[in-house]
């Protein structure tokens, strides 16, 4: 085909018939939106692998997210009366953002790329009516701004020093003596563009943000900020670490080591003695980001094939937390389920959604045989045979003992709620597009820890179809 | 190009500095709102210089893309406050303490 735009296009305009279908429908596009949205992320999902092969990749993985996140939203927003044609178009958007961040080979698309999906995730968090969400789309906003500053003007001197905005070209070892004079001036870009990634990531010294802002977004939204936004974020950094020269990457490795391995330390304790669900499972994405890192470190002795894994394994097992969290939550209070101790009682009233969420926490802790216990097997692998031993020791020890964490939440799940006391709230009934995407969620979950070799094989033609789009 | 790079180069990270402390330390978000617009245009001023030195448009379009993406950005983050503003009538960072560990 001729046309390696289309994915792309599909995406813009289903955003845009969303919109224009509930400006001329209004109350009667509402059964519309829904399947209208689905098929433009399954035929921009479809599309990008039919013309890109393996290196559609990453556009897939963010059409089949984004299909989860509608699925788990639809219900949700339904039942807190949030519902409108601008949830979908944002939703559909969003998704557009993270496909352009991820695949862009150059710095100009993916500074776009990344402000459509800052503008459209703002604008999700703050749609649930009260203070907590406009709070924490405040907090999102004020974060999201500074560090798109910050990517703006590293990106600015970075192609004053190397005059080319081809991401691979700028990151790429060329000594040559036009460009020795501007070293100084390119490595002081690179750590802006490090700073403006961190941010975005919520890795360690730049996380603060992102336990207030999971907090207050509403549960599905949340979903797309964990997995999406980062997936995308961590891709472009993928495609940097790729890329970079020798020089470049002496520096590079130990940076991304030592800021992975602090995520990884950081998220697991900060998760240890957390009450509120949501933040707990904000702290743990913050440790799941830093495995990821731990991975880029070791990119050019396998670590990019366990990268690659562990992305697929984190966003399916983050979006059924996240997604299910919300379908246990009552419409009646503000916010999603709090405290752990309102969960009690949901694994004898709700036996399949709690039995699938507690699938998913297992992963993201690590369990065999669930996914997440071959990718951050293959890490550790990576980074050790990458020799940051001490990196590799020290988050190894905080894996295991962040495994408490997640057994904390599951416990909660199935404990009673104390001698005749009724549960505060009660959780709604589950809606069909619920558990068809909690299905999912499972399965990708389970599949791939049973079957890691679905994306480990072809590993090797993903990156290359990655890296030469 | 009469003006080396250096000094262009200089002159963007001192505003890009000065508007990051901006950011950083004001309470007033509106201020913060600034301070963010200042490090943007330090960028738009980093680009033009680099388009210069390599006689190079894409710096130039960069620029172009930026001032909009900025638009864009005060235009959400205005409405965001105007929503906080609702709940806690205050554009004081302080004020935003609902939501704590």
């Amino acid at each position: 085909m001729a046309a390696p735009w289309l994915p792309e296009l599909v995406l813009a305009l289903g955003g845009l018939a969303a919109l224009g279908l509930g400006a001329w429908l209004r109350e009667r596009a509402a059964p519309l939106l829904l399947p209208l949205s689905l098929a433009a992320a399954a035929a921009s999902g479809a599309l990008a692998a039919a013309e890109r092969g393996y290196g559609a990749f990453f556009p897939v993985l963010f059409c089949a997210l984004t299909a989860g996140v509608l699925l788990f939203a639809e219900p949700y927003a339904r039942r807190r009366g949030l519902l409108g044609d601008e949830f979908y178009g944002l939703v559909l958007w969003a998704c557009l953002g993270m496909v352009l961040t991820a695949s862009a080979p150059s710095w100009l698309t993916l500074f776009l790329g990344y402000e459509l999906l800052s503008l459209c995730l703002y604008v999700l968090v703050a749609l649930p009516k009260g203070r907590l969400a406009g709070e924490a789309a405040l907090k999102y906003f004020f974060v999201g701004a500074v560090a798109s500053g910050f990517l703006a003007f590293g990106i600015a001197v970075l192609y004053a020093a190397t005059g080319t905005l081809d991401v691979a070209a700028s990151v790429a070892d060329r000594a040559s003596a036009a460009t020795a004079a501007a070293q100084p001036w390119a490595r002081l870009g690179l750590a802006l563009l490090l700073a403006a990634f961190g941010f975005k990531l919520a890795l360690a010294p730049f996380h603060l943000w992102a336990p207030d802002v999971y907090q207050g977004a509403p549960a599905p939204v949340t979903a797309l900020l964990a997995a999406g936004s980062k997936v995308a974020l961590f891709a472009a950094l993928l495609r940097v670490a790729c890329s970079a020269g020798d020089p470049l990457w002496a520096v590079g490795a130990p940076t991304l080591a030592l800021l992975g391995t602090l995520a990884v330390v950081v998220g697991n304790v900060g998760a240890l003695t957390q009450p509120r669900a949501k933040r707990l499972l904000a702290y743990s994405s913050v440790a799941q980001t830093g495995y990821l890192v731990l991975a880029l470190s070791a990119v050019r002795q396998g670590g990019a094939a366990a990268a690659l894994f562990y992305a697929v394994a984190y966003s399916a097992a983050d979006l059924g937390a996240f997604g299910l969290l919300g379908s246990l939550s009552s419409p009646e209070r503000e916010g999603d389920l709090d405290l752990l101790a309102d969960l009690r009682g949901m694994g004898a009233t709700h036996p399949w959604r709690a039995a699938a969420f507690s699938v998913c926490l297992l992963s993201l802790a690590g369990f065999p045989p669930a996914a997440g216990f071959i990718g951050k097997l293959s890490i550790f692998v990576a980074v050790f045979r990458a020799g940051f031993v001490v990196h590799g020791l020290v988050a190894l020890a905080t894996t295991a003992a962040a495994a408490f964490v997640y057994l904390r939440l599951v416990r909660a799940l199935y404990a009673l709620p104390p001698e005749g006391q009724p549960a505060v709230f009660v959780a709604p009934k589950a809606a069909l597009s619920e558990r068809v995407a909690a299905a999912a969620a499972v399965g990708v979950v389970g599949v791939l820890g049973v079957a890691p070799s679905l994306v480990f094989s072809p590993a090797a033609r993903v990156l290359w179809g990655f890296l030469h789009p | 190009m009469i003006v080396p790079l250096g000094h262009v180069l200089l002159l963007a990270a001192a505003l890009f500095l000065l508007g990051a402390v901006c950011a950083a330390v004001r309470r007033n978000l509106l201020l913060v709102l600034v301070g963010v617009e200042v490090m943007i245009n330090a960028a738009a001023l980093a680009f033009v210089g680099g388009a210069l030195r390599w006689g190079r448009l894409d710096g130039q379009v960069f620029v172009l893309f930026l001032l909009a993406v900025a638009a864009a950005e005060v235009a959400v983050g205005l409405a965001l406050l105007v929503r906080g503003y609702r709940g806690t009538r205050s554009v004081d960072s302080d004020c935003y303490r609902a939501l704590r560990g």
